[in-house]
């Protein structure tokens, strides 16, 4: 087991529990998915995990060692590499400004500029743009970036949230196809996804959350074919949760 | 022909009955302590006319009248809106210039042109929302220490009124005996005005509009409230009292000067009272009033007025933000030891 | 006409010392989106030790920048530990932090008022009383040495931005807090660092004041009024922004006093302050102040 979290609970400052006791067991080279209407909890996991929020219970571990109190930076170094819903670049560098920072925690330059190299051979669009500021990029290409921010470091762990937000179809295609891209070269990548259907079939393994909670969870293929949660989380109204129609999924988790 | 009650209407019968006896005589004790209060306030000056002796009181009670104006009122905006001001000793000053002038030079008395100091103040408070409260957040802050440095700047300058000098006003004319009385129950009325019209925003629909601002603005402008009129109403509101207590004040002191209205250290003040008492309450700007202005008296008292009083003050409020940033009565209200006496809604 | 090119010049020479006050503001609302009320009373508090400097030990107030930035660089350290991870997290963070900072700057000049009392002061090495004299204009000396100097500390403090590998953690936290943590900047530790720097900037400032202007311990609310105007023109937290901005008022200042009288200079500085909130909410070259 690479990254395990266990019946984690977190929430923002004083305010009450966003996830509430939330598990995910994630092996070395597969790829999972995360799904789950608006305001699940889905890009909260995630940024518990990389550090941005401290669990309030539960535990983080990795290679065996416990995450929980780690600084960000310090979890990051470990090799868990996140690359965050809203992009989160540096809008007023330019995209080569935005690799080198990215290789903030290398210390060999050589090394560095190196992996930018072959970065670029992954997104060459980000080799053509390289002086160009990161504010005045095109939306794909900031996800572009946001993601070989992410590869610079060679993790263990990449994991993106929301990688086609806001994409026009073509270029979320085009990024689906960089995930799976990555998926051949071997990476563990967790992906949170609103787009249920391309996301799940991007990975070996589904979870879904809602309400902060686990609901389910199984082979990404059988997942995508499951009734239940087609109805639930895969349907036309993208992102709106039917009230009343929780218990019985929760009736499915336990009788599953 | 009376019909058998519901289930219901039973069990909130039982309620009553177990929880009333606990609850009701309470509400009423409050209601009590509150009335007698205020007839206690009322009929104090009363030894001062038979003795000739409380004058220092009389003083000192006036004194803590102006304060828990100055506090009801700020916390419309900054406990209930969230926006903190940190100018609002302004609008007492221009309540006192406006009066001040209106008695130099129409010989109008401050006790009639109190009401119009007031709507005075309220203008321009209007005006300066307009112009600061359309942005959010910390920049209003910035513009209302801006605004007292502005002001005293200008006043300063301004020879028709005693620039930095000041210009003293004409005597109320009556016997040292009774000189103070009047201005007592002006303060006093304007001091229980500002706290009603605090608690009666606060149980507003106004008043939920100005706490959900304070909670999260951009949700609140998604749920449909006006939140640059609110905040822009609120911050003119509380200028009201404020500038008619500045009126009877500077009517009071017989001068005006720019120095004791537009100094920063006023308007820390005012702030540091309501933080002391708890944000966004209807008792703690009172109890936190009472409490400085004791504080004060005591410290300067004890060792006379330093420099390090201004040191006290800021050393006060740097402990109440950081360990109590909810205040005496917020604090108490969170931990469920809230005295009933001082919970007014 | 000379004249007015005269009062031009004398606006320019002290824009670069408003440039080097604001730019430490500048810096600490960049990286850590906190408005530091407090920044006069540094300045003043430093100034008062370049002024004993001076009188007890005759050192020259120009050079006592090599103790004023020292010290106030650990002061500040010390004081953002001491302060600020305790509300870290706190709703409107910003708006707490103008408390705060206003505070400790009521605690500095009620100690600085104890300690050195109201009196007026000022150190005078010789040349505070001397003039450049070219054609028919004149620069005061002191005014033009200062000048210099803080555009020389800007100089250093934007290549150390620039071109170190702090410097660039620090631009990018002032960039983009979230992103500078994802890449493994710790902004705990940069935030420490960028809050001493900018309370040894006006330490800097402060040795440049104790020659430039007289000053009394409750002077620092004319500075930090002036400030902060300086800070919302130059779009807050952009450093750029502040620099242009302080040449810029400093200069209508000198004008404003020529033409109505001194008294009526600083007023340029509100004025201005209201006019950007009137009619750019966001500062001239930028970003948003949100709560
Ligand atoms: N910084 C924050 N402070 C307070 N509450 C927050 C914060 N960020 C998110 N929340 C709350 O946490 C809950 C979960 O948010 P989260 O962003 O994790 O959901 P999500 O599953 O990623 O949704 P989406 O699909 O819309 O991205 C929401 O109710 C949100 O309002
Ligand atoms: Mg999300």
């Amino acid at each position: 087991m690479l990254l395990e979290v266990e019946n984690v609970t977190a929430g923002y400052g004083a305010g009450p529990n966003i996830l509430d006791g939330v598990s995910l067991r994630i092996e070395q080279g597969k790829s999972y998915c995360i799904i789950g209407p608006n305001g699940a909890g889905k890009s909260t996991l995630l940024r518990t995990i990389c550090g941005l929020l401290r669990p309030r219970s539960g535990r983080i571990i990795f290679k065996g060692e416990v995450l929980n109190n780690l600084r960000p930076d310090q979890i990051l170094r470990k090799g868990i590499c996140f690359v965050p819903q809203d992009r989160s670049l540096f809008p007023e560098m330019s995209v080569k400004e935005n690799l080198l920072m990215a290789g903030y925690t290398l210390t060999n330059k050589q090394d560095l500029e190196q992996r930018i190299q072959t970065v670029f051979e992954i997104f060459p669009v980000l080799k053509e743009r390289q002086s160009q500021l990161a504010q005045t990029l095109s939306g794909g290409e900031q996800q572009m970036l946001a993601m070989a921010r992410a590869l610079i470091l060679k993790p263990d762990v990449i994991m993106l949230d929301e990688p086609s937000l806001g994409l026009a179809p073509l270029v979320a295609i085009q990024v689906f196809e960089s995930i799976k891209k990555l998926k051949e070269l071997g990476m563990t990548i967790l992906l949170v996804e609103q787009n249920a259907r391309k996301g799940l079939e991007c990975a070996d393994w589904g979870y879904v959350l809602d309400l902060g909670k686990n609901r389910f969870e199984g082979p990404a293929h059988s997942l995508l074919h499951d009734p239940q949660i087609e109805e639930l989380y895969l349907g036309k109204r993208r992102g709106t949760r039917p009230q009343g129609k929780t218990r019985t999924l929760e009736q499915g988790v336990d009788g599953s | 022909m009376p019909e058998n009650p519901s289930r219901d209407e039973i069990v909130k019968a039982r309620k009553e009955v177990y929880l009333g006896s606990v609850v009701a005589p309470r509400v009423e004790s409050r209601k009590l302590f509150l009335f007698s209060l205020l007839c206690a306030l009322a009929l104090f000056p009363l030894l001062q006319v038979a003795s000739g002796r409380f004058n220092y009181w009389l003083h000192m009670l006036l004194f803590t009248f102006l304060n828990v104006t100055m506090a009801a009122s700020w916390n419309i905006i900054g406990g209930y809106a969230g926006y903190i001001s940190l100018g609002h000793n302004v609008f007492s000053g221009i309540g006192g210039y406006v009066a001040g002038a209106l008695l130099i030079f129409y010989g109008l008395s401050p006790f009639l042109t109190a009401p119009l100091a007031g709507v005075v103040a309220c203008l321009f408070g209007l005006l300066f929302g307009l112009i600061t409260l359309r942005t959010r957040g910390s920049a209003f802050i910035i513009a209302t220490i801006a605004l007292v440095l502005l002001t005293k700047l200008g006043l300063d300058n301004w020879e028709l009124l005693g620039g930095t000098n000041g210009v003293s006003l004409p005597l109320l004319p009556l016997p040292a005996r009774f000189v103070k009385l009047p201005f007592y129950y002006g303060m006093l009325l304007t001091a229980v005005g500002a706290v009603y019209l605090s608690y009666r925003i606060r149980h507003s629909k106004f008043g939920l509009g100005l706490r959900a601002i304070a909670q999260d603005e951009t949700k609140a402008e998604v749920a449909g409230i006006p939140t640059s009129l609110y905040k822009i109403l609120a911050f003119a509101i509380s200028g009201f009292f404020p500038g008619m207590a500045g009126a009877l004040w500077a009517y009071y002191l017989t001068y005006l000067r720019p120095t004791i209205y537009f100094a920063i250290l006023g308007a820390a003040e005012i702030v540091l009272m309501v933080l002391l008492g708890g944000r966004g309450t209807v008792a703690g700007p009172v109890l936190g009033a009472v409490l400085l202005v004791a504080m004060n008296e005591f410290f300067v008292a004890r060792f006379g007025s330093t420099e390090l009083n201004i040191a006290g003050t800021g050393l006060l409020m740097l402990i109440i933000l950081i360990f109590f940033p909810e205040g005496i009565v917020g604090t108490l209200r969170d931990r469920k030891k809230l005295p009933r006496l001082l919970d007014w809604g | 006409m000379i004249q007015l090119v005269q009062v031009f010049l004398l606006g320019l020479t002290l824009g670069g010392v408003y440039a080097l006050m604001a730019s430490g503001l500048t810096l600490i609302f960049g990286v850590m989106r906190i408005v530091n009320i407090a920044h006069g009373a540094f300045i003043l508090f430093a100034a008062y030790l370049a002024y004993w400097g001076f009188k007890l030990y005759q050192i020259d107030p120009m050079f006592s920048l090599l103790f004023t930035m020292p010290v106030m660089f650990l002061l500040g350290m010390g004081i953002y530990r001491l302060l600020f991870p305790r509300i870290a997290g706190s709703r409107r963070f910003t708006s707490m932090t103008v408390l705060l900072t206003f505070s400790l700057a009521l605690i500095m000049e009620g100690v600085m008022g104890f300690l050195y009392s109201g009196i007026y002061r000022s150190a005078n090495p010789p040349y505070t009383t001397r003039a450049l004299l070219f054609g028919p204009f004149y620069l005061p000396l002191a005014q033009l040495y200062a000048t210099l100097l803080s555009l020389v500390l800007l100089g250093l403090l934007f290549l150390f931005l620039r071109f170190t590998r702090t410097g660039r953690a620090i631009r990018a936290t002032m960039q983009n807090r979230t992103a500078a943590q994802i890449v493994g900047v710790n902004v705990e530790q940069i935030s420490t660092l960028a809050f001493g720097i900018g309370t040894a900037l006006a330490g800097a400032s402060g040795s440049m004041v104790s020659f430039l202007f007289t000053f009394f311990p409750a002077k620092h609310w004319q500075w930090i009024g002036t400030l902060l105007a300086l800070i919302v023109l130059g779009g807050m937290g952009s450093l750029p922004g502040s620099v242009v901005g302080s040449f810029l008022l400093a200069v209508i200042a000198a004008y404003l006093g020529y033409f109505y009288g001194p008294t009526w200079s600083p007023i340029t500085f509100y004025l201005a302050l209201f006019l950007i909130l009137l009619i750019r909410p966001e500062g001239l070259l930028g970003k948003k102040l949100e709560a």
